[in-house]
């Protein structure tokens, strides 16, 4: 069921063309080179620490590994991660 | 997000340290409460660090409750905790107070009186008349009142084209301009200098009082020093005793004037031809009926009004009039005149000119007329050289500042 509202959902947004992260709900990530990343529509941090952030969203569990990271800011919406950032996972 | 950090520093914020296990449970909670922090930093692998307005601190102590850490305030920052510590050092306060107390104070008086422009009347002398009238360096400027500092001023010396007065800070600064006629008598307690009034070549020096210092045949400028009034002694040469110059200064000056003339004149004539255009006016906004291009190259616009409504016999002004334009024809014609003729009465109206300018005790040495033709343009020239005093006194001092 919940596949079927997923794939009219997707079929919706190609046809008009609508941004997928609002109209599936899914995550957005923006990179800032290696030292910023911005990470909206999350679910929540599962793990912190200043090598290894995982972040959990509507497609899986983002894990961002690196050095020195911190949060910059943490809203409902958005997470702002800086730091050396050097690889990110999904895993789903 | 400056923006943000300085509402931010207004607003007052803390700086928190959570100590616990589920500390990431803490920060979820948080986002889904709307509780706004930033700058979280993991301290030890049960500390984390971070920063939150005072609003969010007091709604995240419950959260922290429920999901059993400790809190602890490190540091608290911005504009309101200032207010605070600044509330408990009173004295602090008061000495802030009071410093702007002290410049307010200071800056109401007035230390500096500043007179300029004046050549023939005396700093001292100034000075002196304003004291009388209760104004002097020490006080309050507000009490001063510009407009009658200037009544005081002119009364006193009505020999004073323009003066101003003007408060800038804490210095009054008066402007004068004084008539070129001087006072009949300058102050002899005061020593000056004789310059000149105006340029000429120097035929005579008879100084009763001070050091002449041009000779016969010197050309001056105007403001040339003539007779100086310091007067260096032999052993002495750089602070001479200062008198009070006195003495005639002769002089040839030159005094020209040119008067153009155009040779050919242009006398308009009209034809005959009208053209008549008619239009409406109501008070003084006016509309023209037909908008048309006159058709003659030249004309003279003469305009009538007319009250449609005539009633002042009832002593009622009915402001409708009807407005008539005519537009007559001229033609312009180019008449030449008479050389001679020309040349006299415009050599008469140059001379006429220059005696408004002299002035009356001259003695005039030569009168010399010169004409030029130049493009239908009769240019004369009339130049008179006389003798005449050309010394000026000029207080000593003055000038320095």
């Amino acid at each position: 069921m919940k596949k079927s509202v997923d794939n009219v959902k997707y079929n919706l947004s190609e046809a008009l063309e609508l941004p997928k992260d609002i109209v599936m709900d899914l995550p957005k990530i923006t990179m800032i080179g290696n030292i910023q990343l911005n990470l909206s529509n999350h679910k929540g941090i599962i793990e912190y620490t200043k090598e290894i952030i995982r972040v959990n969203t509507n497609s899986g569990v983002i894990k961002v590994t690196g050095e020195e990271m911190e949060i910059k800011t943490i809203l409902s919406e958005e997470i702002m991660i800086v730091g050396i950032i050097e690889k990110i996972e999904i895993i789903s | 997000m400056l923006a943000i950090k300085i509402w931010n520093y207004l607003k007052g914020y803390v700086i928190i340290k959570v100590e616990g296990l589920t500390l990431e449970r803490l920060l979820n909670l948080a986002a889904s409460n709307n509780v706004y922090l930033w700058d979280v930093k993991r301290i030890d692998h049960t500390v984390i660090e971070m920063k939150a307005t005072t609003k969010g601190f007091k709604a995240l102590k419950s959260l922290v409750k429920k999901v059993g850490c400790r809190v602890e305030i490190v540091d608290k920052k911005g504009f309101p905790f200032i207010l605070q510590t600044l509330k408990k050092r009173k004295m602090l306060g008061l000495g802030f107070l009071m410093f702007w107390g002290v410049v307010i104070l200071l800056t109401s008086f007035i230390w500096k009186i500043e007179i300029l422009g004046n050549e023939q009347t005396a700093q001292e002398e100034i000075i002196k008349t304003l004291k009388d009238h209760n104004i002097s360096i020490g006080k309050i400027k507000y009490s001063i009142d510009k407009e009658k500092t200037r009544q005081i001023l002119l009364e006193n010396f009505d020999y004073f084209s323009f003066l101003s007065v003007d408060i800038k800070g804490t210095k009054l600064t008066i402007e004068i301009k004084e008539q070129d006629l001087p006072p009949e008598e300058v102050n002899k307690d005061y020593p000056c200098h004789i310059v000149a009034k105006k340029k000429g070549v120097i035929m005579k020096v008879v100084a009763k009082n001070g050091k002449s210092v041009v000779k016969k045949g010197d050309v001056v400028k105007e403001g040339q020093l003539l007779i100086t009034g310091i007067i260096n002694t032999e052993e002495d040469n750089e602070n001479g005793f200062l008198v009070h110059s006195e003495g005639k200064v002769l002089a040839l000056t030159r005094y020209s004037h040119i008067v153009e003339e155009s040779i050919i004149k242009k006398i308009e004539e009209e034809t005959g031809e009208v053209y008549k255009e008619r239009g409406l006016k109501v008070k003084d906004k006016g509309i023209q009926f037909i908008k048309g291009d006159v058709p003659y190259k030249d004309y003279i616009e003469v305009i009538n009004e007319k009250k449609i409504i005539n009633l002042d016999k009832f002593n009622i002004d009915i402001p409708i009039k009807i407005v008539t334009y005519e537009f007559r024809e001229v033609e312009i014609k180019e008449v030449k005149q008479n050389l001679d003729f020309l040349k006299k009465s415009s050599q008469i109206r140059a001379t006429q000119e220059i005696n408004k300018e002299l002035p009356d005790d001259v003695q005039i040495v030569s009168k010399d007329v010169k004409y030029f033709i130049e493009d239908n343009i009769l240019k004369t020239q009339v130049i008179i050289e006389t003798i005449e005093d050309i010394g000026k006194k000029q207080i000593i001092n003055n000038r320095e500042d």
